[in-house]
């Protein structure tokens, strides 16, 4: 059994937003609703200055405060390590989405909680999440954590030093893991 | 239009994405036309309503990317303001006509003012598309010599510098530089996914980045170095790194003494520009301008100064020919031209003609009424995509009568828009072909509803030069939605009402297989594939280039025959702030990767994210701004000599003290156009009809504003 994790390479994202409006087409929601997001960072004084983006969603996290909290096991996490949410057993309490420490969540226009699942009826059928094959720098890496052979666990090995978790003291963790600014 | 068709248009993404979760899904391969870069696609379908797009990995263009534009722009298909027929102004309205009636009477009138007129009174102007070389065609069978792209206000000036220095423009190596620097250009925000993907393929290898531009621009988020320019002064900077290149003979030698003319005339003048004067002008410390020129000929001939797009010299000051010049020149010293790594010479199909199958057209015989190539007036103007900002001022000198308008707001993308829109409405025919109701189709006596370009087989493309030629196709995903046609089709449909059909008398099929015919491609291999490469692959090094000399022409004797100087020399911005002045700056504009032109800013998509993230706000340098007492989203008026107009403030720290930075795309004054309509501002709204005296460009960035808080 895959375990599925991504990289998000900090260093590259420039802040086009493809990610978010390919995520929209992948999973049809509406023009208000993303799955991903950015947040933007400044520093320094003019001339010496640098500014870069953070892109997060879903953390997928081993220990998901969001499957804690759910009172009918509608957010649940599948052996894959993916972290989803069935819509028919879902009663609309949003504990989840107080509960979720990354924001990562949100209700679509539908009225249903939803987020990132990894595009994994995608990649169930061979394929690559859309927020990975559309960036053009190459900010995300996606793929099975525990095949050695992966690109994702080759990038981790040659990477661990560079490598952190988002908000790493609440130990939920994140199967997506941040290569440093 | 079928019943059928209305409906699985029009029915909601809720139910459809419902009823559709198992439902088949076709994958239809085609190009983008969510910019001007036409990327390679693949368009999935399901339910007979359009699901995703995903990049062609083949397409030197995007090499499997995709922007948010790609993604974004295909919902304008569903866009409830999308025009539904024909339309004909009456009283002011507009009324839904026949296209059988609307071309009768546009030829009708088309016919009158020939008569009174002649054929120089009528214009095509158009923002290229895949057709275009078909529009050419249609002016020229009436013998009009005026076809118009929107290049005066784009790109003109970057194109003479390098044409009369190497003969033609060239691209960019990115991919196999050790050290790229990038003066004004934005590929990451002004998206070009293709060198975008050769700058990071670049830095994994090792390269190094440099950005040039007064604002801490997407591509410099990228970079190893930014530096801050003053606004208008690249060419202090540019002049100051071949002085150093000259005196520290940083140059190569071999390239100079074999492929290039004039040398000693630059050895002579470039003494006049040492790094130390160029710093008081350019804000860059002279250390700073010697580090760098020695840094990048360290790595010659694998490293380049980019050749530019609109940003910095494309067509923005009094010396954005110079500049261009003088980059062309700074990488001929550097011995890159057509290395690898270097500035290199695409690769690019050239198809193949319609005749002897089909009549040539007669073609004009005066030229154009703008002056572009003509001593005297605009001897450095491309003839090739004419003055187009001119049009306007030709209508009400009366020179232009009747005019076409396809895939293009001139109303909207042209400066001075008063101006514009009062030399537009003085046109005695105004044909507007569009798939909405844009400023400039709204003045219009008739529109015509093009298809979406999801709705319509095109004319065969050759967008995707590179290491080896491609060409691709648009090609119908799904049926029109309404009573719509393709703009190849829309062309031909005039020529035959307009009297000129002689020249037209193919179908598309049969004109893309004479097209391809060089290349010996076959049109269903395309239409399955999408893209085939063709000729043969580039090769490094060259015999002869494109200018009279045959050589790199450092001193243009063509130029100082013209009355221009043979070597780049310094020449002052038009206009420059008051520097006394708290509420002076210069007004610059660039693109947000979310919008292209006037023409996604009504996509509800891509226009979330500029709300979500609160993009709409002019930028300004946060010394500046406290000296004004304004503070991150304070409102502001901007004022120029021609226009004013309110706006919310980013207060930032990567941004060049001198300037503010507004971002194009919005400011649509169309009410037709509801999502757009009403939000942010254009630069075009405060800059005057300027044309560079040279070329003719729009010189988009001579404009000072004042800024107030309000």
């Amino acid at each position: 059994m895959a375990r599925y994790g991504m990289v998000i390479d900090e260093t590259k994202c420039v802040g086009c937003h493809a990610c978010r409006v390919a995520c929209q087409n992948q999973n049809n929601l509406h023009e208000n609703d993303a799955f991903n997001f950015l947040v933007e960072k400044e520093s320094g004084t003019f001339p010496n200055f640098s500014r870069g983006f953070l892109p997060a969603q879903c953390q997928h996290c081993d220990k998901p405060p969001c499957v804690s909290v759910c009172p009918t096991g509608a957010s649940r996490k599948r052996s894959d390590g993916v972290v989803i949410v069935k819509e028919k057993d879902c009663i609309g309490c949003k504990y989840c989405i107080a509960a979720c420490p990354y924001n990562a969540r949100i209700i679509t226009k539908n009225g249903s909680v939803d987020k990132c699942r990894f595009c994994i009826e995608l990649v169930e059928s061979g394929g690559t999440p859309a927020c990975v094959t559309t960036c053009m720098t190459g900010v995300r890496i996606f793929g099975d954590l525990d095949d050695p052979a992966s690109d994702i666990a080759q990038f981790i090995a040659k990477n661990r030093r560079n490598l952190r978790v988002l908000k790493g003291e609440l130990r939920t963790g994140p199967a997506v893991f941040y290569r440093k600014a | 239009m079928t019943a059928a068709a209305l409906s699985a248009g029009t029915f909601g993404l809720k139910a459809w994405s419902k009823t559709t979760a198992s439902a088949p899904v076709t994958r239809v391969p085609t190009i983008c036309n969510g910019c001007g870069n036409r990327c390679a696609l693949f368009v999935s379908v399901k339910n007979k309503r359009i699901w995703k797009v995903e990049g062609n990995p083949d397409a030197n263009g995007n090499q499997g990317a995709v922007c948010p534009k790609g993604h974004g722009y295909l919902h304008d298909l569903y866009n409830p303001n999308r025009i539904r027929s024909p339309l004909k102004r009456v009283n002011g309205k507009f009324e839904p006509v026949t296209w059988e009636q609307a071309y009768k009477e546009i030829a009708q009138k088309v016919n009158l003012i020939l008569l009174d007129n002649g054929p120089e009174s009528i214009f095509w102007v158009n923002y290229p598309q895949p057709n275009q070389a078909y529009a050419l065609r249609l002016m020229h069978s009436m013998s009009s010599p005026h076809y118009f792209t929107h290049g005066s206000t784009c790109y003109t000036a970057r194109n003479a510098g390098w044409n009369f220095t190497v003969g033609k423009l060239p691209s960019n190596d990115l991919a196999n530089s050790r050290f790229i620097m990038i003066v004004g250009r934005n590929p990451a925000g002004g998206i070009d996914l293709g060198e975008v993907k050769g700058i990071v393929k670049a830095k994994e290898k090792g390269a190094k980045l440099v950005v040039i531009d007064p604002r801490h621009s997407e591509t410099a988020i990228l970079a190893d170095e930014w530096v801050p320019v003053k606004p208008g002064t690249d060419l202090a900077l540019l002049l100051a790194m071949i002085n150093v290149m000259v005196e520290e003979k940083l140059y190569d030698r071999n390239f100079v003494a074999n492929s290039t003319v004039g040398f000693q005339q630059l050895e002579d003048e470039i003494i006049n520009y040492p790094p130390q004067w160029a710093e008081k002008i350019c804000d860059i410390p002279a250390q700073t301008i010697i580090r760098l020129t020695r840094e990048i000929a360290r790595e010659k001939p694998q490293a380049l100064i980019h050749r530019g797009y609109h940003g910095a010299f494309g067509a923005q000051y009094l010396n954005s020919f110079q500049t261009a010049r003088a980059i062309a020149i700074a990488n001929a010293l550097l011995g890159n031209i057509n290395r690898k790594g270097g500035i290199y010479f695409s690769e690019s199909a050239e198809f193949g003609e319609l005749q002897p199958a089909h009549p040539v057209p007669p073609g004009p015989s005066v030229g154009k009424a703008d002056g572009t190539g003509i001593p005297g007036r605009y001897p450095l103007g491309s003839y090739g995509d004419g003055i187009s900002h001119a049009i306007p001022e030709l209508a009400l000198r009366g020179v232009l009568k009747c005019g076409f308008v396809y895939h293009h707001n001139p109303l909207r993308t042209n400066p001075n828009p008063k101006r514009v829109i009062a030399g537009y409405k003085k046109l005695e025919l105004l044909v507007a072909i569009d798939p909405v109701l844009s400023e400039t189709a709204s003045i219009a006596h008739y529109v015509l509803p093009a298809s979406f370009y999801l709705e319509a087989d095109e004319a065969v493309d050759n967008k995707h030069s590179g290491k080896r030629a491609q060409v691709t196709i648009q090609q119908k995903v799904v049926d029109p939605l309404f009573d719509t046609r393709s703009g190849f089709q829309i062309i031909v449909d005039l020529a035959k009402h307009l009297g000129v059909g002689k020249y037209f008398n193919f179908s598309l099929d049969e004109a893309n297989e004479l097209r391809l015919k060089p290349f010996g491609a076959d049109l269903k291999d395309l239409k399955a594939k999408g893209l085939l490469e063709v000729g043969l692959p580039w090769t490094e090094g060259f015999e002869k280039l494109e200018t009279p000399s045959g050589k790199v022409e450092i001193a243009s004797s063509t130029l100082e025959n013209l009355g221009y100087p043979a070597i780049p020399r310094w020449e002052a911005p038009l206009v420059s702030p008051d520097e006394k002045d708290a509420h002076s700056f210069r007004l610059l504009h660039g693109k947000q990767a979310i919008h292209t032109h006037a023409m996604t800013a009504n996509q509800p998509y891509l226009m979330q994210v500029s709300h979500r993230y609160d993009l709409i706000r002019l930028w300004m340098n946060r010394a500046r701004a406290e000296r004004l007492g304004i503070k991150n989203g304070d409102l502001v008026e901007l004022k120029s000599f021609i226009g004013e107009g309110r706006i919310r403030v980013k207060v930032t720290e990567g941004l060049h003290p001198s300037c503010v930075w507004l971002p194009s795309g919005y400011g649509i004054f169309s009410k037709r156009l509801t999502t757009a309509y009403d939000h942010g501002l254009s630069y075009n709204d405060f800059l005057p009809t300027l044309f560079d005296p040279s070329v003719g460009h729009a010189m988009a960035s001579e404009v000072i504003v004042s800024v107030r808080k309000v």
